[in-house]
């Protein structure tokens, strides 16, 4: 059973190539869906652009930082008010957003003198600020602004400031993970190797590819702090930029979103020949594998056993009550890309829940080669799946919950399943052995809403009808 | 003593209050019934955008993107609409309208858009014969005006594009109400049945409040037909409810079929309702009802409870699109409530020859400040300064943490409203909404009083 032509992509073939139904027997070598493509326009694609890659995902996520975005006002408007990445002073990098607002005035006569006005005004207003990452967005980069010199102009007027520029319009690529990919690199050839931190533990490291998601990485942390393991940087949850400066003092990186973040890994790698090592940090099983593989490395596995004895101890009872529940549920992913393979195996094995179905927006094939691994046959792996796709893939595997974002949720739940966020989350944080039971929970809560029978029921008596589309 | 009109002195922006163009424009598009936007530009334009709706109305909505990439930067786009304009109409059987969206990245490149419409028409002809597609060429490029202008200018096209011809006079309204909620579309048609009047909403978004049903059916669209849009030519008048959206299409369709357009103030309070319904009466020949007296009653009823004891002189920071700000500025006045800063979000020009700020402007005795094409940050800096003392601030919930951080209290009203639930469904237009809203602003200085424990014993009877 190879690639699948669904009704609804009749009249556009090429998403065949898109869509793979596995079967016993069958693996990635003779199945691989096509991945990281062109879109097709006009498809109602869910896919973002690069520059939210860079901007939203990963630059805007440090703590201390001015985000200034060079275009329009609407690229600093529409990735603010998106996220759930809080911070440990306040949530400063959710609370502000900074566009250079470009007329059209700007786009005849060239934008630089703007930014440069712009910059300095951000810093005078926020003068406790001294970092800041600049932006290029459509526009701007098609007019050929020069962000660079601007900054390093900026930079010579400023001695105390330090500027990061992200050169990454939304046209680059094919979706946001071009953006991963811009800033990872950028920062690593012009940023890592300016800091030196202050070491405090013979056992460093740095984490990389977690955003601090519902408080994500302050959770991980205190696992690195009972381990006595000093983190030199979060890539980038919950970090400041100087740390992010000083990733080359690090004696090992390790990589939770392989996709976002494995680029600045291997690179760190090559240059200052620091090992990567990549965890799962979503399931039981997962995080304690992840958590002896560290212990591993920096011989403390005394310590690492005794993490997980204390962690299972205090959350697997919690976990198991959540487990009898859910077993045999179904469940769909439809999120960026790496959380497909993140999580299939760990909610089967922890929670006993079958994942029936898998979108990814932004995955590699690369991403699909673990998924493909992971998975289960039966279930359906997607890439860039698109709205008349998903009514037909719930019609054939019929899931009991979908793990997708908030608009695809108030979608489905017109068809009676109910959403839990798939990227950023309901009630958090969902790593580690606590975030696992939150995320157990927040599907148990979902599924068993008791609103779902109730919307199902005509109090005329009248049978319910299979999911369909509005004629009207 | 007096008011003054300023304008942001920065150059760049903290904290927007307005979306881009497109996006307003993407706005407009979904009222439309049987529609898909296509936005000609980065996927992030459109991704985003539904994500801000789904945000306010927790809903899903319909919008398509050429998904340019950078060989398109290059070369142009012109092939991507095409692509995109007949892949929705092969996969979507009822689909009768698509207005294509240009952005900044397309404005730029310099795509024809509408050579390349005329070529989809050819192709739609071909392929589908019984078939009729509108494609509304839409600029919209992100460097000029705002999200209001964006709304305004889709509005404009879909009317320019649909409206053709002058049949037989249809002796019904035109009703231009703006970027209002599905609660005001209600409250606003509840009114003109009322009084026996026959209109045509643009844009139509009562069912942007949509049920979730046995049958499982989907029902969140827009309203407004094509046959709406075509016959707006043959009606009796227009009336536009709001000067910066939406009344271009009633000066329009006065210019091009001569059906008088009339633009009254945006019926936000007491006395801009009554103006509204004066209007109505005097283009119909139809008297106000009994019935909306009795509305009307009901809410000054309920204001009157509040106004002199618990508003007067308190201080009130406005923001929001600039229909909104000055209407609730103007309501404000009627309860006792001191509008002292205004903040308009864009560099429209226009803004501070508005009559209505002119008026705002000898009525009021005390310091007030309107802020043109303002951000967030220049409410902020005056929240936090303790000389400039707000007691209310009034806006959407993109200003939330300004109210958090500054521990002032804030009723949400605007778009979008994504931290408070349900407040699309009901109406901040007409006599309802100006009592909706004055109780809800009453219930946030009361839970406010609470929890800062200041005369919150007053509250012990009343």
């Amino acid at each position: 059973m190879p690639m699948v032509l669904l009704q609804c992509d009749k009249d556009i073939p090429e998403r065949e190539k898109h869509i793979y139904l596995k079967v016993d027997g069958e693996d990635s070598r003779d199945y691989l869906p096509v991945a990281n493509a062109s879109t097709i326009p006009g498809t109602l694609s869910e896919r973002g652009c690069a520059f939210c890659g860079a901007k939203l995902v990963i630059g805007g996520v440090l703590k201390d930082t001015i985000q200034m975005i060079h275009g329009p006002i609407g690229c600093a408007y529409d990735t603010w008010h998106t996220k759930r990445y809080p911070s440990d002073n306040g949530h400063f990098q959710m609370k502000y957003v900074w566009s250079t607002d470009m007329k059209e005035s700007h786009i005849v006569f060239g934008g630089e003198k703007r930014l440069e006005k712009s910059m300095h005004e951000a810093f005078d207003e926020m003068p406790e600020i001294k970092r800041m990452i600049v932006y290029t967005t459509c526009p701007t980069a098609l007019i050929g602004d020069d962000i660079k010199a601007v900054a390093k102009k900026v930079m010579e007027a400023r001695p105390d400031v330090d500027i990061f520029t992200c050169e990454c319009p939304g046209f680059a690529g094919v979706s946001q993970s071009k953006g991963h990919h811009v800033l990872n690199i950028g920062w690593v050839n012009e940023k890592v190797g300016t800091v030196e931190p202050e070491i405090t533990s013979k056992y460093t490291m740095n984490f990389i590819g977690d955003y601090n998601i519902q408080g994500d990485s302050e959770l991980l942390q205190q696992y690195w702090d009972k381990l006595g393991i000093q983190v030199i940087a979060h890539f980038t949850g919950n970090a400041n930029y100087d740390d992010l400066r000083s990733m080359h003092r690090a004696q090992l990186n390790v990589v939770n979103c392989a996709r976002s973040a494995g680029y600045i890994a291997n690179e760190l790698k090559k240059k200052y020949g620091i090992p990567r090592l990549d965890i799962d940090s979503w399931g039981f099983n997962y995080m304690a594998e992840g958590i002896r593989k560290i212990s591993a490395f920096f011989g403390i596995e005394e310590k690492g056993e005794a993490l997980i004895a204390e962690e299972y101890a205090k959350w697997k009872p919690k976990l198991d009550w959540y487990k009898e529940r859910l077993r045999g549920t179904k469940m769909a992913i439809w999120t960026g890309g790496p959380r497909l393979w993140h999580w299939t195996k760990s909610v089967e094995d922890d929670l006993g829940v079958q994942v029936v179905a898998m979108s990814s927006k932004f995955g590699h094939q690369e991403d699909f080669e673990k998924v493909i691994a992971r998975g289960q046959a039966g279930t359906y792996y997607i890439d860039d799946g698109n709205e008349l796709e998903f009514f037909e893939i719930i019609d054939l595997v019929k899931p009991d919950v979908i793990f997708t974002g908030p608009r695809v949720g108030e979608l489905v739940k017109k068809l009676h399943i109910p959403y839990v966020n798939g990227h950023a989350y309901h009630n958090g944080p969902y790593m580690g052995f606590e975030g696992f039971v939150n995320l157990a929970r927040d599907m148990y809560n979902a599924i068993y809403n008791p609103l779902l029978k109730l919307a199902a029921t005509d109090p005329r008596g009248a049978l319910t009808t299979p999911a369909k589309e509005a004629a009207e | 003593m007096g008011c003054e009109i300023t304008t942001r002195e920065r150059a760049g922006i903290i904290n927007p209050m307005y979306d881009c163009q497109p996006a307003g424009a993407q706005y407009a598009g979904i009222g439309v019934k049987d529609c898909i936007p296509l936005v000609h530009g980065g996927q992030g334009c459109t991704m985003f955008v539904r994500l801000l709706f789904a945000q306010h109305f927790k809903e899903n909505f319909d919008i398509a993107s050429t998904s340019l990439h950078e060989d398109s930067a290059v070369f142009g786009g012109h092939q991507r609409i095409e692509d995109g304009v007949m892949t929705l109409v092969r996969r979507y059987p009822e689909l009768r309208v698509i207005p294509i969206i240009t952005t900044c990245s397309t404005e730029v490149i310099g795509d024809d858009v509408e050579g390349t419409i005329s070529r989809c028409n050819k192709a739609l002809k071909t392929e589908f014969p019984d078939r009729k597609v509108h494609v509304v060429p839409v600029h919209t490029p992100s460097f000029k005006n705002s999200q209001v202008g964006g709304y305004s200018e889709c509005v404009l096209s879909l009317v320019k594009t649909l409206a053709t011809h002058k049949a037989a006079p249809s002796g019904k309204l035109n009703l231009f109400p703006g970027w209002v909620n599905p609660g005001d579309v209600t409250l606003l048609k509840h009114y003109l049945r009322e009084m026996g009047v026959e209109a045509t909403v643009f844009m139509d978004t009562e069912d942007f409040d949509s049920p979730m049903l046995p049958d499982k059916t989907i029902h969140t669209h827009g309203r407004t037909t094509v046959e709406d849009l075509q016959g707006s030519a043959n009606a009796l008048a227009s009336l536009a409810l709001a000067r910066y959206e939406g009344a271009s299409s009633a000066q329009y369709l006065q210019t091009e079929f001569e059906v008088p357009a009339h633009i009254v103030s945006t019926p936000y309070g007491i006395a801009n309702t009554d103006a509204m319904l004066q209007k109505i009466s005097e283009i119909t020949g139809k008297p106000i009802p009994d019935s909306l007296i009795r509305e009307r009653g009901i809410a000054i009823d309920a204001l009157q409870d509040l106004a002199h004891m618990f508003f007067a002189d308190k201080r009130v920071a406005l923001f929001g699109h600039p229909d909104l700000v000055i209407g609730l500025a103007e309501f404000c006045l009627e309860v006792e409530l001191k509008p002292v800063l205004l903040l308009l979000g864009d560099d429209n020009s226009r803004y501070k020859k508005d009559p209505r700020i002119l008026a705002l402007k000898s009525k009021v005795d005390w310091d007030m400040e309107v802020v043109c094409n303002a951000d967030l940050w220049e409410l902020e800096k005056r929240a936090k300064n303790p000389d400039y003392q707000i007691d209310m601030i009034l806006g959407h919930s993109k200003g939330r943490y300004v109210a958090i951080d500054a521990n002032i209290p804030m009723t949400r009203v605007g778009f979008p409203t994504f931290d408070r639930a349900g407040l699309y469904r009901h109406p901040t237009m007409g006599y309802r909404g100006a009592m909706l809203l004055g109780e809800a602003i009453a219930n946030s200085l009361f839970a406010h009083m609470e929890y800062t424990r200041n005369r919150e014993w007053i509250l012990n009877t009343w």
